[in-house]
């Protein structure tokens, strides 16, 4: 393990999010933290962004590449490549999609061993990497040893870290990127901002509805639930792909977003374990289903065995005659 | 125009569970199937079929002979072929060295026009392997993808992120990680399925993709798996009774007690 982790990630969130995990390790091994950016033009050095990573980086290596270049996995695995050249034990990437091509790519040209979804990271005694992982979509955590380096890791979704950044900032250093085939084989065509019309991941209170409502109507109820306790709509996975009565920015699970609300209340939910994977953050699950032996039943701190077409009526009753009106 | 769909073999992760005594994930008896993804992928590879007569549709499988099964079932969702690689599927986690396999296969059977794989594996999640396998054929790679439109040349496919989708196209030949939001896959019948004859499946082992089984970790670096640990969140399970109305109003103190409703 040399003493160089490179922090990166395909998305400016992401890479805050792999230097805030990998800065205590830095710190355990003596390390230096390193983040590797890209794009077309340098980042505005007052940005959120530059500042946030500046202070939990010893340097940031921004590689330009012309404005052509779609801002995909490769340019950033070409990016990783040359920065890693001068030595790096370890490569940790925030959650992104862009992220999972860039390690896929960076560990096949270096050598190194790759994982992602990675839940923790430590080093070993004897200088190895040490990850913990869901497997089978989260029914077990698999704790693996990175064998070879650099090892490449990327990290799961809502994966953070407590740290206390440095005053100091860290220097900034340009570098010019003639990005490879893969990375020049594509051109972006166009681009459309999608609404964000919702929060799921920042929500702290989240009202989630499955196949227990057997028409899309019935759904106003839950929206109204969500309304008066100030929440979010969430869904099952059947609810946004098989049925689409609603969208996909609405599935909570390892398909969708996964939450950490105070409270996540699962209305009709089975509670398949990619569903429960994603809501492992959650401070308190409350559940109404009226099967005792589902999933959601049993994984749950407050569980209601009922009808959801009895129980949410009087919740909202209850509500209402309390005056929640958000 | 050929597509080649790469499917994963894998347990039904809906079905299993974790043995604290043993400290593993239970796999015995667990009925096996096309990791749910790949399904996604297959079926658009099978609508690109349906709408182009030209088109090919292969599907390539990892896998022992409890895959043959799944094999005939994933083409029997309308692909033309089915290949199995007999070996290399001991380490489901590694995502690397699946990429080994199957690019080895696909060099095997003659790159296609576009390698379609799910986004993610059902059992390891990785999100990895579509990605590694362009990287090992020096080809683009696009994902995950959402809709896909055909091109003079190549493809359009969106790929969308927080916030933004982006249009990004790319010329055949190309890798592509399908999203399950793409499409709902059709449902073979068992019909269909036993209509799946062997001369539509074909057999390779590692030394027909000229790998060595023995060689297979050593040449590539591992994730040697040290131990499991429960991927569940210890709940209260506290169990409210009565009439709903009772239900609710216990249900309301307990979360007021909890200091989780605003």
């Amino acid at each position: 393990m040399t003493s160089r982790i490179l922090v990166s990630g395909g998305g400016a969130d992401a890479a805050v999010q792999a230097a805030r995990v990998a800065l205590p390790l830095a710190k355990e091994i003596g390390a230096a933290v390193e983040a590797v950016l890209v794009g077309s033009a340098a980042p505005d050095a007052d940005s959120q962004l530059v500042s946030e990573l500046s202070r939990l980086t010893d340097k940031i290596h921004f590689f330009r590449v012309p404005e052509s270049t779609p801002l995909t996995g490769a340019p950033l695995a070409d990016a990783l490549e040359r920065a890693a050249a001068d030595g790096a034990g370890l490569l940790v990437l925030g959650d992104h999609h862009f992220s999972r091509e860039a390690a896929a790519r960076v560990a096949l040209r270096l050598g190194g061993p790759c994982s992602s979804m990675c839940e923790a990271i430590t080093a070993t005694g004897d200088g190895d990497i040490r990850i913990e992982r869901s497997v089978y979509g989260g029914v077990a955590l698999g704790a693996f040893k990175l064998e070879g380096s650099p090892a490449v890791c990327v990290l799961a979704p809502g994966v953070s870290a407590e740290v206390e950044g440095a005053d100091a900032a860290a220097d900034v250093v340009v570098h010019d990127l003639e990005p490879t085939a893969a990375a020049q084989a594509l051109v972006k065509t166009g681009e459309e901002v999608l609404p964000r019309t919702v929060d799921l991941a920042g929500a702290k209170l989240v009202v989630s509805v499955g196949r227990g409502f057997v028409k899309p109507e019935d759904i106003a109820m839950a929206e109204e639930l969500a309304t008066l306790l100030n929440g979010e709509l969430g869904c099952s996975r059947p609810i946004a792909e098989d049925f689409k009565w609603l969208p996909q920015e609405r599935l909570v699970g390892l398909t969708g977003t996964s939450v950490a609300p105070d409270l996540y209340l699962a209305l009709g939910i089975s509670g398949q374990v990619q569903h429960l994977a994603g809501i492992k953050g959650a401070k308190v699950v409350a559940a109404v289903n009226n099967d005792p032996k589902c999933p959601m039943t049993r994984n749950a701190d407050y569980v209601l065995v009922a009808d959801l077409y009895k129980v949410l009526p009087a919740l909202l009753d209850e509500l209402r005659s309390r005056g929640n009106g958000g | 125009m050929r597509i080649i769909v790469c499917a994963k073999h894998v347990a039904d992760s809906t079905e299993i569970r974790y043995d604290e005594t043993s400290a593993q994930p239970v796999l015995n008896n667990v009925p096996t199937k096309i990791s749910d993804y790949d399904r996604n992928a297959l079926e658009a590879a099978v609508t690109i079929k349906e709408q182009h007569a030209d088109c090919k549709v292969e599907v390539l499988m990892v896998g022992g002979a409890a895959a043959q099964k799944t094999l005939k079932e994933a083409v029997a969702m309308g692909a033309d072929l089915g290949y199995l690689v007999e070996g290399g599927w001991e380490d489901p986690f590694n995502p690397l060295i699946s990429a080994r396999v199957l690019t080895r296969a696909i060099e095997e059977m003659g790159v296609p026009d576009m390698v379609f794989c799910g986004a993610y594996s059902e059992d390891g999640y990785s999100g990895v392997t579509g990605a590694a396998i362009a990287e090992l054929l020096g080809l683009p790679y696009l994902g995950p993808v959402t809709a896909i439109d055909l091109t003079e040349e190549g493809l359009v496919g969106r790929l969308p992120q927080p916030g933004v989708a982006w249009s990004v196209g790319a010329q055949f030949p190309c890798v592509l990680g399908i999203d399950s939001a793409m499409n709902v896959p059709r449902l073979p019948t068992v019909l269909q399925t036993m209509k799946v004859k062997g001369d539509r499946l074909r057999s390779l082992s590692l030394a027909d993709v000229g790998l060595v089984a023995a060689n297979l970790h050593a040449d590539l670096p591992g994730l040697r798996l040290e131990h499991f640990m429960s991927g569940a969140v210890q709940r209260k399970g506290v169990r409210l009774e009565g009439s709903p109305q009772e239900m609710v109003s216990e249900l309301m103190a307990r979360l007021a007690e909890e200091g989780v409703l605003a």
